[in-house]
């Protein structure tokens, strides 16, 4: 009676511990997931930055190349610049969406 | 002695168990092998970079070179590489621009320059997990070795002169009583190499017939030498003998005079503590009845003091030899941290009368008839 009511409320709770554990190990594989995302795109701004300071001493007459597959293709060095603005702006867009989300999965954490 | 203080004994092995400091400590030491393999890796780096700087400056020297040039994967052919001054640097993202030599080194120095503040930025991060390493190393070595943190209640002294052992906490396992009783043994030992060579001041300081004032000064002087010289010469033993050598000084003077001359000793002892209150300003009080009665002659004691030259500062400080004069002053010493009497300048006026009383019966200097002080620091 006593026993089998408080192995029951036992049962009970360890079902509640398992779904929690399990609750907590998603969370933890988003989380570095999320991370990973994050670390690709940040080395990504970085790059792209680097790439504009350059661009930017560049001449104005000074060919630009993008590769494209086997391809090297002659640009404008205007509309490199500006892709490459571009660029940096959008990684920068998915890198914030990305850290809210982690801001997100913290939270629920805890 | 002292009044029992309780505390608390911890093991440091309850506080950090050895085996999880063991396991953070490798848990650092993992992290400073990832950062350390990055560090070698953007190091590489740095070293291609210069090398690709040199022949970039190197290649504009000719007009062509011949070279085995690379055909497919595993054949050359001999060639001639032309254009030597033209390069297609790439900038990154898959964007190449056309470059002469001296642009491309500028930009390859730049490049270098983003690499070493990297490697900077490494190397801090590798210092501070050092730090956290060594740190988690010998926190598992001390829990290891079983060592106790001695929490002790702070008891307020209102005295300064007595040393402060207990109190803030200590890490030191059962060496602790040990090294407490070292040190006032030692102190003993110090006391009477201190009481002998006041014996030794005083007789010179009477025989200059100088005044106490100078004499205070170079008892200090001489203290702190002797306390340097020992090995415990910890600051806190130094401002124990300090506030110490007051007393003891007063004291010494008190049992010189007391085996000389006794009248004489009266002066000096109203005159040490006059000049002790001038000199040292600690006690407003002043000694209204002890002027009356030596009035005059106080007077010119004073005077007389402080026209004496410098000569005997340093004549005493010089003069370390030890006579035998040793009476039986050391006899509180003990097992006390503090092993003097202490002789507070407020209650001179009450202890001079008693300290004439003795003296008129002139025994040779023993310490019973010491006043004793409000802290009763001795008598414990």
């Amino acid at each position: 009676m006593a026993s089998s009511s408080s192995s029951a409320a036992m049962r009970e709770l360890q079902r509640e511990l398992e779904t929690k554990a399990n609750d907590l190990s998603k969370l933890q594989k988003d989380i570095s997931k999320n991370h990973q995302v994050r670390k690709k795109y940040t080395i990504q701004l970085g790059e792209n930055e680097l790439v504009l300071k350059e661009l930017d001493l560049l001449k104005e007459d000074a060919n630009v190349f993008k590769l494209i597959g086997p391809v090297l293709v002659k640009q404008d060095l205007a509309e490199a610049n500006a892709n490459v603005r571009k660029r940096i702006d959008y990684i920068s867009a998915e890198l914030y969406v990305y850290n809210t989300l982690l801001d997100n999965y913290c939270f629920h954490f805890i | 002695m002292q009044e029992p203080v309780k505390g608390t004994v911890t093991p440091l092995a309850s506080l950090f168990p050895p085996e999880e400091a063991q396991k953070a400590s490798k848990r650092v030491q993992d992290a400073l092998a990832d950062r350390q393999s990055e560090l070698d890796r953007v190091q590489g780096f740095i070293a291609d970079n210069t090398a690709l700087v040199n022949l970039v400056q190197r290649l504009p020297d000719e007009l062509h070179h011949d070279i085995m040039v690379p055909f497919g994967k595993a054949a050359f052919f001999p060639g001639r590489l032309v254009h030597t001054n033209e390069f297609l640097v790439l900038l990154g993202e898959g964007y190449y621009a056309e470059r002469t030599s001296k642009q491309t080194v500028e930009i390859l120095n730049r490049r270098g320059k983003a690499l070493e503040s990297q490697v900077d930025s490494l190397k801090a991060m590798m210092k501070d997990l050092k730090a956290e390493a060594s740190f988690f190393d010998a926190t598992a070595a001390e829990a290891v070795e079983g060592l106790v943190e001695i929490r002790e209640d702070y008891v307020e002294e209102s005295s300064s002169e007595r040393v402060i052992e207990t109190g803030p906490p200590k890490p030191d396992s059962p060496r602790f009583s040990g090294e407490d009783s070292m040190k006032v043994a030692a102190e003993d030992e110090e006391y009477a190499r201190m009481m002998l060579r006041f014996d030794e001041l005083e007789k010179e300081e009477l025989a200059a017939g100088s005044g106490d004032e100078h004499n205070e000064a170079d008892v200090d002087h001489s203290l702190s030498q002797l306390s340097g010289d020992h090995v415990l010469g910890s600051l806190e033993e130094r401002q124990v003998r300090k506030p110490l050598h007051h007393s003891k000084d007063e004291y010494a003077t008190t049992e010189e005079l007391l085996s000389k001359k006794h009248f004489e000793e009266d002066f000096a002892n109203q005159l040490k503590s006059k000049i002790q209150l001038e000199g040292l300003k600690e006690q407003s009080v002043p000694k209204d009845s002890d002027d009356v009665s030596h009035g005059k002659s106080f007077a010119n004691r004073a005077t007389q003091s402080s026209s004496r030259g410098k000569d005997n500062i340093q004549a005493l400080p010089t003069s370390k030899a030890e006579t035998s004069v040793q009476s039986s002053k050391p006899a509180t010493d003990g097992l006390k941290a503090f092993t003097g009497s202490i002789v507070e300048h407020t209650r001179n006026i009450q202890m001079n009368p008693r300290e004439q009383a003795p003296s008129s019966s002139q025994s040779s200097g023993s310490q019973p008839t010491k006043p004793v002080s409000r802290f009763k620091m001795q008598r414990r």
